[in-house]
């Protein structure tokens, strides 16, 4: 099998999230090529190709499905995603996938976790989020930390805030702006995430933490979680590079002597700590 | 030691009972007086004695550029159909042997690359040794990989001492009974430049943080010629083109260069080697280090293509050295 083909897949939603942003749902023409692609860990990537455009890595954004459906969130904004904004159901897309390591769902178990997103980054957490909640007896505390730079681009946000009204999980909201047009839902602060993880209580011993955000915002989040007491391997984070292959061939995703493809996406900090740039 | 031996004034005949089994490609200086492999005419005699050929073998493996996928709209994509025939390659040193070992390792590793394992199957290597100038640095720090060959001529005296490195070399080699002698040879005399063994550089995460990098990267002109001529620089862009039918596409591999702003950009722009000195620290970490499956692996065979080519008379080899050393 060529780990470069892609197998065929259609688009069979199109959902605009907000001004930039898109949820597509693909479904795989080929059933037992379905199988493969569409069984993901949470935090693992796929590469999606739009013929006569180009290949771009994005992260899985739902749960992993046997019927081969495939949830992405994309942000319209490279050479491949801005022609995606013309996308409609029935366009044929190619998907090649799963690569790299997701979130450590395993050591996992018994944890109270804490999911921090910033922006785009609700995309990957939002996949881990689903996970945890399938299986919501396996987890201690559940908390979702999410900012987005104003109220407009908080994705997924009556989702989110339908899953709010359970009582099993946490789910606080922030933008760093207040916009002139909108009122804030319920729930949702004007604060940077950094300032909601000071003023969260939760058990060090037991906690650990998955983070997905723009660059800028990793050392800050790290230092914050090391300040009330998290330790380096109870840190996770999805690292964003360009895999332009995702076999660990091209050479454009190295962090260190490391490989984003087959190394990470997600990484635990104590194996970035040192690594000069790894973050931002 | 008994070996088998092949006089020098028998190369001719030798050349033409390779030709006879595949296009037949060797080291040649041309008009222009660069070295360069390029396919060896009935009648010319390769250019043994020059060291290093302006672009290493990874041509013939990875050509610049090269179509990976094809794609139409009522077939998808698919692999596109690579023509091969058998091709010789003659008189590659043991740097460039060990640098194809390397490729080879990337490409034929898990996951094989069908385009690579289609090229790389329908070549013959036959290496010969050579003497090191300055720039070569194969007897001084030469890669732990391997050289992979199917034959190689070892120079000595009136001819060359044949050995065989793979069971397409023991096959050829029966070809060539006509040509061959035994001679008795004195057991060391091994006069083949694969060099010593490096002793593995720091495995530590951590380089330390040396001024070097800032220094170095400031005479750096970020020209990317380095990478270029290096046998075992394999980055590669991949670019999608399509058909002006508006129904097909084409997917190309083209090589990239880590020395160039582009190469770690993400959508947006943003960039995670910014600085030069990030880039050029990144070089000396993919030669050095070996990145994700390679790591730990240095991939410089010492060929000094890069030294000579760079304009700034840059050496990342000291670099090497005092790391290794554990001075900062």
């Amino acid at each position: 099998m060529n780990a470069n083909l892609p197998v065929a897949a259609t688009i069979t939603g199109v959902r605009s999230l907000t001004a930039d942003t898109t949820l597509f749902t693909l479904t795989c023409n080929d059933r037992a090529a379905a199988g493969k692609v569409a069984s993901f860990l949470p935090g693992q990537f796929l590469e999606l190709s739009l013929p006569g455009i180009g290949e771009i890595p994005v992260s899985y954004c739902g749960l992993p499905s046997a019927e081969g459906t495939i949830e992405l969130c994309i942000r319209h904004l490279g050479h491949v995603t801005s022609p995606l904004h013309r996308a409609t159901p029935g366009d044929a897309v190619g998907v090649r996938g799963p690569f790299g390591h997701g979130f450590p769902l395993d050591s996992y178990e018994n944890q109270d976790l804490l999911l921090i997103a910033g922006g785009l980054g609700m995309a990957p957490l939002r996949s881990l989020l689903l996970a945890l909640l399938e299986q919501r007896r396996r987890w201690g505390e559940l908390t979702l930390l999410y900012g987005a730079r104003e109220m407009g681009a908080l994705l997924f946000l009556e989702e989110l805030q339908q899953l709010a009204l359970r009582s099993d999980i946490t789910i606080q909201l922030a933008v760093d702006r207040r916009t002139h047009c909108l009122e804030g839902p319920p729930g949702c602060r004007v604060a940077l995430l950094p300032a909601l993880l000071e003023q969260l209580t939760i058990r060090v011993e037991r906690t650990c933490a998955a983070l997905c955000g723009p660059p800028v915002v990793y050392p800050y989040l790290v230092s914050g979680l090391k300040r009330i007491g998290l330790s380096d391997e109870r840190i996770h984070l999805s690292l964003e590079r360009h895999m332009k292959c995702g076999l660990g061939r091209c050479g454009h995703c190295a962090v260190g002597t490391l490989l984003c493809c087959c190394d990470g996406p997600v990484f635990s900090h104590a194996r970035l700590r040192g690594i000069e740039g790894a973050l931002a | 030691m008994s070996v088998h031996f092949i006089t020098a004034n028998r190369l001719p005949q030798l050349l033409h009972l390779l030709r006879q089994r595949g296009e037949l490609h060797a080291p040649l200086r041309g008009a222009d007086g660069v070295v360069r492999f390029a396919p060896l005419a009935a009648g010319t005699l390769p250019e043994l004695d020059a060291l290093r050929t302006l672009l290493p073998p990874k041509i013939y493996l990875l050509p610049p550029r090269e179509t990976i996928l094809t794609y139409r709209d009522d077939t998808n994509y698919q692999e596109p159909q690579v023509t091969t025939f058998p091709l010789i390659l003659f008189g590659l040193h043991p740097c460039d042997l060990a640098g194809i070992g390397y490729l080879d390792r990337i490409f034929l590793g898990e996951d094989p690359d069908p385009v690579y394992a289609a090229r790389r199957s329908s070549l013959t290597l036959i290496g010969t040794n050579c003497t090191p100038d300055q720039f070569c640095s194969c007897h001084l720090q030469p890669s732990p990989l391997s050289a992979s060959h199917d034959l190689f001529l070892q120079r000595i005296d009136d001819g060359f001492a044949v050995s065989s490195g793979s069971p397409g070399g023991d096959e050829l080699l029966e070809t060539l009974a006509e040509l061959i002698e035994e001679r008795e040879l004195a057991a060391d005399d091994t006069r083949r430049f694969f060099g010593s063994q490096l002793k593995q550089p720091p495995q530590s995460e951590l380089d330390p943080y040396l001024l070097d990098w800032q220094e170095l990267a400031g005479h750096c002109l970020g020209c990317g010629a380095c990478s270029i001529c290096c046998p075992t620089c394999y980055c590669f862009d991949v670019l999608e083109f399509g058909g002006l039918d508006g129904r097909s596409a084409e997917r190309l591999r083209h090589w990239d260069n880590c020395l160039f702003k582009s190469h770690a950009q993400v959508a947006g722009g943003a960039s995670f080697q910014k600085d030069r000195a990030q880039r050029f620290r990144y070089r000396y970490r993919h030669k050095y280090r070996g990145f994700g499956q390679l790591k730990g692996i240095p991939s410089c065979v010492g060929c000094g293509r890069c030294r000579e080519a760079c304009l700034a008379g840059l050496d990342l080899r000291p670099l090497a050295e005092r790391l290794e050393r554990g001075v900062s």
